[in-house]
């Protein structure tokens, strides 16, 4: 036991003080530069090794070969190129990290928005089927944390007929599908009947990735007139 | 009777041997231990600049460092650092945080100082000024010898203390406020006391003088 102690102390004794720039701006190890020159000032960054953050280590996400990273990044940065450099500083997104199976609490998710850090963590990995639209909702998480008081829950949850309650957090309900319904009840998708700030979220991807049906019932237009408005008072220049 | 006994071929080569290896070793010595022997020291009054009033001159233990201050980039942060620079604020003040070869930061004018160092609060020193809002909008490429305003880990709350990259930051760009640019001397910035262990430095290199070149 002495000796494993020793050995330990001695490694830390050995091992140099290191800077790593990444970390050191926004607290996630492992990470590489991938892309620095998006029009936007976005930074694409990739997980060289797999990282585990969060309180009690509880998000964990990893490393991707780079023929992946290298086909996803280009339909990320298409969908992240929709956004200006004005608009991304006011909602205060400037990192974008590229990994593979991210998981929060051992739940997979597309991605981890994080605006204290401007970073937006996004598992390249999550399916194809919803990737693009997904970028958007979180991307919309990311606006929501920025500007809290302006997407009001309450406001929200009034446009929904009165005996509906959402769940108590997105994760507590079983309803997860991500497909857009075209015979919508004033919800865009069965993911958006778990909380107001996913049925936000929701709305606003179909609205920027211009999947809204052609028929949409009263609630939901009124939910897409809102982010649509409320969008525009964070920018008014804001193109949708 | 005492037999005089000749060295042989060998034994003199021996001997030439380990008196030049006496030498060697000796000289080898001094030579490791002036670790500012190769490092060119830059004379500003020899040079010559565009804009001389945005020249400043950071005295170190191994000469000068000749930095171009940006006050197009960022008036207010450049304004800050001529003010504290013209008032000898920063003299004597350590080198507290060093990163080998990639970072050197100086300017806790509160515990910093030479004689008065407090290695507890290092870092988190004020200049009585009162801190000044990020100017990170204008763009710059934070390329080795870019010189930036530290803040805490809040925008707009730089106040003295600096740093200057020995290597490219790219990410730096529009995260800190710029100020200039090593025009000379960087080298003198890479001899600057390091620990392996530690990027917080104990018994400090300290700078000798800051000054503009014309006040």
């Amino acid at each position: 036991m002495k000796k494993i102690f020793f050995i330990i102390l001695l490694t830390l004794a050995i091992y140099p003080s290191k800077a790593d720039t990444i970390y050191e701006l926004i607290k996630i190890p492992n990470l590489e530069i991938y892309d620095l020159k998006a029009e936007n000032k976005l930074r694409y960054l990739y997980a060289k090794q797999p990282f585990t953050i969060g309180i009690d280590n509880n998000i964990n996400c990893f490393n991707s070969n780079k023929d992946d990273l290298d086909q996803k990044y280009k339909i990320i940065k298409k969908n992240l190129d929709k956004y200006s450099f004005d608009f991304l500083k006011r909602i205060n997104l400037k990192y974008i990290v590229l990994c593979e199976d991210l998981s929060i609490s051992g739940i997979n998710t597309a991605g981890i928005p994080d605006s204290d850090m401007k970073t937006l963590i996004l598992d390249i990995k999550f399916n194809n089927k919803y990737f693009e639209r997904v970028i958007h909702h979180e991307v919309f998480h990311v606006i929501n944390d920025s500007f809290p008081d302006i997407f009001n829950k309450e406001i929200w949850s009034s446009y929904n007929k009165k005996d509906f309650i959402y769940a108590e957090c997105s994760t507590c309900t079983e309803k997860l599908g991500l497909d857009t319904i075209t015979k919508n009840k004033g919800f865009i998708s069965e993911y958006s009947q778990s909380t107001a700030s996913e049925d936000m979220a929701e709305v606003y991807s179909h609205i920027i990735s211009d999947k809204i049906p052609k028929n949409i019932d009263p609630i939901l237009e009124k939910k897409i007139s809102y982010i649509k408005s409320q969008i525009l008072l964070i920018d008014d220049k804001f193109q949708l | 009777m005492i037999e005089t006994i000749k060295a042989s071929k060998s034994e003199k080569i021996i001997f030439i041997f380990l008196i030049l290896l006496a030498i060697f070793s000796i000289s080898s010595f001094f030579l490791i231990k002036n670790k500012c022997l190769f490092v060119k020291n830059y004379d500003p009054e020899k040079l010559s600049f565009d804009k001389p009033e945005n020249i400043a001159i950071l005295n170190v233990e191994c000469g000068n460092v000749i930095i171009e201050l940006y006050p197009e980039i960022s008036p207010n942060t450049v304004e800050r650092f001529k003010t504290l620079i013209k008032n000898k604020a920063y003299d004597d003040v350590a080198f507290h945080r060093v990163i080998k070869n990639k970072l050197v930061q100086a300017g806790d004018l509160e515990f910093g100082r030479k004689g008065n160092l407090d290695y507890g609060k290092i870092g988190t020193g004020k200049s009585g000024l009162g801190t000044i809002k990020s100017e990170i909008d204008n763009p710059f490429d934070f390329t080795s010898g870019s010189v930036g305003f530290v803040r805490t880990k809040n925008y707009d709350t730089e106040d003295s203390q600096f740093f200057i990259i020995l290597e490219d930051k790219p990410l730096y760009e529009s995260e800190y406020t710029p100020v200039g640019k090593v025009l000379y001397g960087i080298d003198a910035l890479k001899k600057i006391k390091y620990l392996d262990k530690s990027v917080y430095v104990l018994r400090p290199d300290f700078i000798n003088t800051f000054r503009m070149l014309i006040n």
